[in-house]
């Protein structure tokens, strides 16, 4: 483990800012963004809807280059990295929850999630994985299909999916945002019971601020300024 | 397994069920297919009549000869330490003796000194121990048995002779080149020759000089022989460049490569579009299995994994289908070829699979390359960042590169090169009018109707695709119609275009003592024809000074410089021939004089009143041009470039010549004159031209088979094409559904729109097809191209049914509930 495991921050963006140029014009998305995140802090990003929430978060993960500014990832500086080392940086460290779930349809949920154990070189990837989808309640349900999943099943798989590799950071993008509320509801309890018990930093963006409640921290992006709330 | 090839498999097993996976499976199947029945054909061919050419010729040199073989000529051969042996070859009919009722066939006869053949073998049923039929007795191939019903150990007529068949004749080398090798062929021993009489001094044959020997020997006695020859003479060695049986086999090889490119063209664009379309499906799963981990080496392998095992899989089946059809082929070739082809080299069996790795390599890599760089960024925005420069250039670097493949594969690259041009202008034009002739459609309907309206959007929405569907359909359909219709018409065609009483049979090798019997023999059963003498001269003066230093190149090409003439003379102007300019003779005039035919006057700038020398015999005869004259070459009568006025060439050795016409019951005077003149060449032309439609028809059924497959090809694409702009059509559709148009408007535009589409397409491929058939027949048969109504229906319907069925099994009707699905998710 290298040093950096010991420091108590787990992101940091410095004067970050994103424009895009479009046939338009220059769009500025946001400019001079500082943030600090610390380890096993769980944040949530509100905002409207274009607003910049999902930019930001690719920055932030290491997806994208800012167009000025930097950012540290468990004290990586992501531009000084090439492609190679940021996927294994994120290979070693980082998990996503989308909002559209993004599970392979040819897999059943079980091989989903046991996907991306195998991909690292694990133990015991499908034992893993059907105690991670006990987990998340779908013990029974190892052998289905995506389709034949519903919305919110699907999302769980996803998320035992996320926790499976048991990353030290998690970004969720809108993870509610195509299920009903109540699905949504229980969806959440138990994407913040394994982030408790894991002790994972989480990131998550939200339009809905009842969500947004529950993380220990709440910034809203409006008008390309980032504000605590 | 580990895990890359299986996610490949897995991956490539769950799009099977897609079409463009299915399209770009059956494309390259095809692919492989073609390419390994082409190869193996090819390589079966030129192993077996090119490079064993020694056992295709029946030895390693032979001298061919349109005259008897000079005696010097021989005895100085002789002197040499090679092995020789002699063969006569001419065409003749034989007839059944015993059979007054079976029509006599044209055979083409080999009479042969022992040894023979000096290299190869001949192989007859049943077993001989011999290599040549003994005295009295005759080999013959089984097309001859059964066309005059006879059976080993029958007689058969030859001449005045009768031979007992022996054997059937299975395959022999040294079988001639051109007719000679069409014809049903008869073996005899040439001690026989003479006492058939078929063969008078001064008779058309030809001669041969087979020779074998030490590789050195052979190219030191070709190196000797080659400056002696005579024009009337060739020599046939190993070399390539020979013109063998081989040759119009080759020929026919080439055409039915050039016919596969068309195939192949069409199966690398399906399977070009195919992995576009598939790429731009992967994008979200790539991005995915990148942020799951992967890096972009492996997700590169993945993709490269599933290539590699649906190739895998293809390649297997294609070289089971290619071996199946190769049997075909065989099967028809089989006839023609002088024995039986050897095994194909088992690098030949390796084309077409390589081939089709190529494809999808080339094809596959830059779409694959971008997929395995997908922003993982993707996953959170959903755009599609644009194709960088790169990207673009690797693409076309790598189309360009397998268009390279595909010529060397052909190794006619010049040929090949100029269909790829003319198919490509050819596309790209059609596209272009069909196109604008959709437009200018699709305008007055929209004044008129609401559905025309929408029409119009839609052909501006769809443009690009109806340009690249039109392109192939308006080709496909022009390729099968020209195939289709040339292949019935051509032959007959040419036949019909001849007048109701041009002869159908030539009698050639009449020798001067046999012409007033002949002459009685025609009167009496009123046989309509008139002989005419034939001398062997070269023309090598023109007004009293050697004719070449006053001819420019291109003259000095002209056929009738280039080889001997056949001279004739005659008292009265042939019926047949106009007289164009100047005066024919009344009578014997006190000089020579000559009447030449208009285009060797104009080839070789000659004018009446010039005076031409020919040298016959090794005797000096000039004369002066005192007419010209049109002659209708195709006429089936006897035709000669230059006529003498009588007692110019009276004491120079002569056969004679005629043709008749004979039909139904007459047609037995024909076997009469046989019996009466057994020495006589008769020739029988109906049966000449049917042979020739025989080989022409298994060439046909060779390239239909091709010409199918690339029919196939064609019908996949253009499902592609249609899938290409589906996702578009389903939410164009979705929305006009939302916006207030019923289920039953929005599949009557599509149903305008294809229909409208087959249309143009159909009418603009029956212009082109009747273009290229009026080409056709000018070029090739100089027959008045004539208009084929039924094209200008059978190709629109054809098409419209086409592009109505394809767009409808495509394209399942949308139902409202799942409009608005539709459109959220593209929201
Ligand atoms: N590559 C790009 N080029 C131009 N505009 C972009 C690009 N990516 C995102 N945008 C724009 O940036 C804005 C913010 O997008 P996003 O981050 O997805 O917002 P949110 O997630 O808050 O809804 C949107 O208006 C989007 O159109
Ligand atoms: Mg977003």
């Amino acid at each position: 483990m290298d040093q950096s495991t010991l420091s108590p921050t787990m992101i940091e963006a410095q004067a970050l800012s994103k424009h895009f140029d479009t046939e338009a014009g220059r769009v500025d998305l946001f400019t001079g963004i500082d943030l600090v995140v610390t380890r096993g802090e769980s944040l949530a990003v509100i905002g409207r809807s274009g607003a910049g929430k999902s930019t930001l978060l690719s920055l932030l993960a290491g997806l994208d280059t800012p167009s000025s500014g930097s950012v540290s990832i468990d004290g990586h500086r992501i531009e000084t990295l090439d492609d190679r080392q940021r996927a294994d940086l994120r290979a070693r460290k980082i998990s996503f929850i989308f909002q559209s779930f993004h599970l392979l349809p040819e897999l059943t949920a079980l091989d989903n999630v046991r996907l991306p154990l195998e991909i690292r070189g694990a133990e015991n990837p499908k034992h893993d994985a059907r105690q991670w989808l006990d987990e998340v309640g779908l013990g029974e349900r190892t052998d289905h299909y995506p389709s034949q999943l519903s919305g919110g099943e699907q999302q769980r798989v996803a998320i035992a999916r996320a926790f499976a590799t048991r990353p030290s950071l998690l970004f969720a993008d809108e993870p509610t945002g195509n299920l009903d509320e109540e699905t949504g509801r229980t969806i959440i309890d138990q994407l913040f019971r394994l982030n408790a018990q894991q002790g994972t930093t989480l990131i998550l963006i939200t339009h809905d601020s009842e969500l947004a409640m529950r993380c220990q921290r709440r910034l809203r992006l409006h008008n390309g300024a980032l504000t605590e709330v | 397994m580990s895990l890359l090839p299986r996610l490949a498999l897995r991956q490539l097993r769950s799009q099977l069920r897609t079409t463009e996976w299915r399209a770009l499976l059956l494309a390259t199947w095809i692919a492989i297919t073609l390419t390994t029945l082409l190869t193996l054909l090819g390589d079966r061919l030129e192993r077996g009549l090119l490079r064993e050419s020694a056992n295709l010729l029946g030895a390693d040199l032979v001298l061919s000869s349109s005259r008897p073989l000079d005696n010097d000529r021989l005895a100085s051969i002789a002197t040499q330490d090679v092995q020789t042996t002699r063969v006569v070859q001419f065409p003749s009919m034989i007839s059944d003796p015993a059979s007054t009722e079976t029509p006599p066939m044209l055979v083409s006869v080999r009479a042969a000194d022992t040894p023979y053949p000096l290299r190869g073998e001949i192989v007859t049923q049943p077993v001989q121990n011999q290599a040549l039929p003994d005295k009295g007795e005759a080999w013959v191939e089984a097309r001859i048995l059964e066309q005059l019903e006879l059976e080993i150990g029958d007689l058969l007529q030859l001449g005045y002779s009768q031979f007992r068949i022996s054997a059937e004749l299975i395959s022999s080398p040294d079988r001639g080149s051109g007719f000679r090798s069409f014809s049903p062929q008869l073996l005899i021993n040439r001690s026989d020759l003479d006492a058939s009489g078929v063969l008078a001094p001064g008779s058309r044959a030809n001669f041969r000089l087979l020779m074998a020997g030490s590789p050195e020997q052979i190219a030191a006695l070709e190196a000797e022989l080659d400056p002696t020859l005579a024009d009337y003479e060739r020599l046939l060695s190993l070399r390539l460049d020979q013109p063998l049986t081989g040759n119009t086999l080759g020929n026919a090889l080439a055409y039915l490569k050039l016919a596969a490119l068309t195939a192949l063209l069409l199966s690398a664009l399906t399977i070009l579009l195919s992995l576009r379309r598939f790429s731009q499906k992967q994008y979200t799963r790539s991005a995915l299995l990148l942020n799951l981990g992967l890096n972009s080496e492996q997700l590169l392998r993945i993709y490269l994994y599933q290539l590699l095992i649906a190739w895998g899989a293809l390649a297997l089946l294609g070289l089971a289908s290619a071996a199946s059809l190769d049997s075909l082929v065989q099967g028809w070739l089989s006839t023609l070829l002088p024995q039986q082809l050897p095994d194909a080299t088992p690098l030949a069996w390796l084309s077409g699979p390589a081939l089709g790795l190529v494809m999808l390599i080339l094809l596959g890599l830059p779409p694959i390359l971008s997929l395995s760089r997908v922003p993982v960024a993707h996953l959170l925005r959903g755009d599609t960042p644009p194709q960088d420069r790169r990207a673009r250039l690797l693409q076309i670097s790598c189309v360009l590169l397998l268009a390279l493949t595909l010529l060397l594969f052909l190794r006619a690259p010049i040929a090949a090169l100029i269909l790829l041009a003319l198919l490509l202008v050819g596309g790209v034009l059609f596209g272009y009018i069909a196109q604008a002739i959709l437009t200018r459609v699709a305008e007055p309907l929209a004044r008129r109707l609401l559905l025309g309206r929408l029409l119009r959007l839609r052909l501006r929405q769809q443009r690009r695709w109806h340009r690249l569907q039109s392109a192939v359909i308006v080709l496909l359909l022009t390729l099968l119609a020209v195939v289709w219709i040339s292949r019935a018409d051509l032959l007959s065609e040419w036949r019909a275009k001849f007048p109701t009483d041009t002869p159908n049979y030539f009698v050639i090798n009449i020798q001067p003592w046999q012409r007033s019997d002949l002459d009685s023999f025609m009167q009496a059963n009123a046989i309509d024809s008139a002989l005419y003498p034939m001398i062997r001269g070269r023309l090598n003066q023109l007004n009293g000074k050697p004719i070449r230093p006053q001819l420019t190149p291109d003259q000095l090409g002209d056929n009738t410089l280039r080889r001997e003439l056949n001279l004739s003379w005659a008292l009265n102007k042939p019926e047949h021939n106009e007289l164009l300019n100047g005066s024919w003779w009344s009578s014997t005039p006190e000089q020579p004089q000559i009447s030449v035919e208009q285009d060797m006057m104009e080839d070789l700038g000659l004018k009446l009143g010039d005076r031409l020398g020919f040298d016959i015999g090794g005797q000096q005869v000039d004369a002066e041009i005192t007419s010209i004259r049109g002659v209708e070459w195709t006429s089936f009568r006897p035709n000669f470039y230059v006529i003498f006025s009588p007692g110019a060439l009276e004491s120079y050795p002569s056969t004679w010549i005629t043709s008749f016409r004979l039909e139904g019951e007459r047609k037995r005077l024909a076997t009469e004159m046989l019996q009466q003149f057994p020495s006589l060449t008769l020739v029988d032309i109906d049966q000449l031209l049917s042979q020739l439609a025989t080989w022409l028809k298994r060439l046909g059924d060779s390239s239909a088979m091709v010409l199918g497959l690339t029919l196939v090809c064609g019908l996949i694409l253009m499902a592609v094409t249609l899938l290409q702009a589906l996702e578009q059509r389903r939410f164009e559709a979705a929305l006009m559904q939302t916006l207030g148009a019923s289920g039953e408007q929005t599949r009557r535009l599509d149903l305008l729109e294809f229909l409208l589409l087959g249309l143009v397409c159909g009418l603009l491929a029956g212009l082109s097809a009747e273009l290229t058939l009026a080409g056709l027949h000018l070029a090739l048969l100089d027959v008045d191209p004539k208009l084929h109504p039924w094209l200008w229906v059978t190709l629109p319907a054809l098409s419209s049914a086409f592009f109505v069925l394809t767009g409808f099994l495509i394209r399942r009707p949308l139902q409202l509930d799942q409009c608005y699905r539709l459109l959220r998710s593209q929201s």
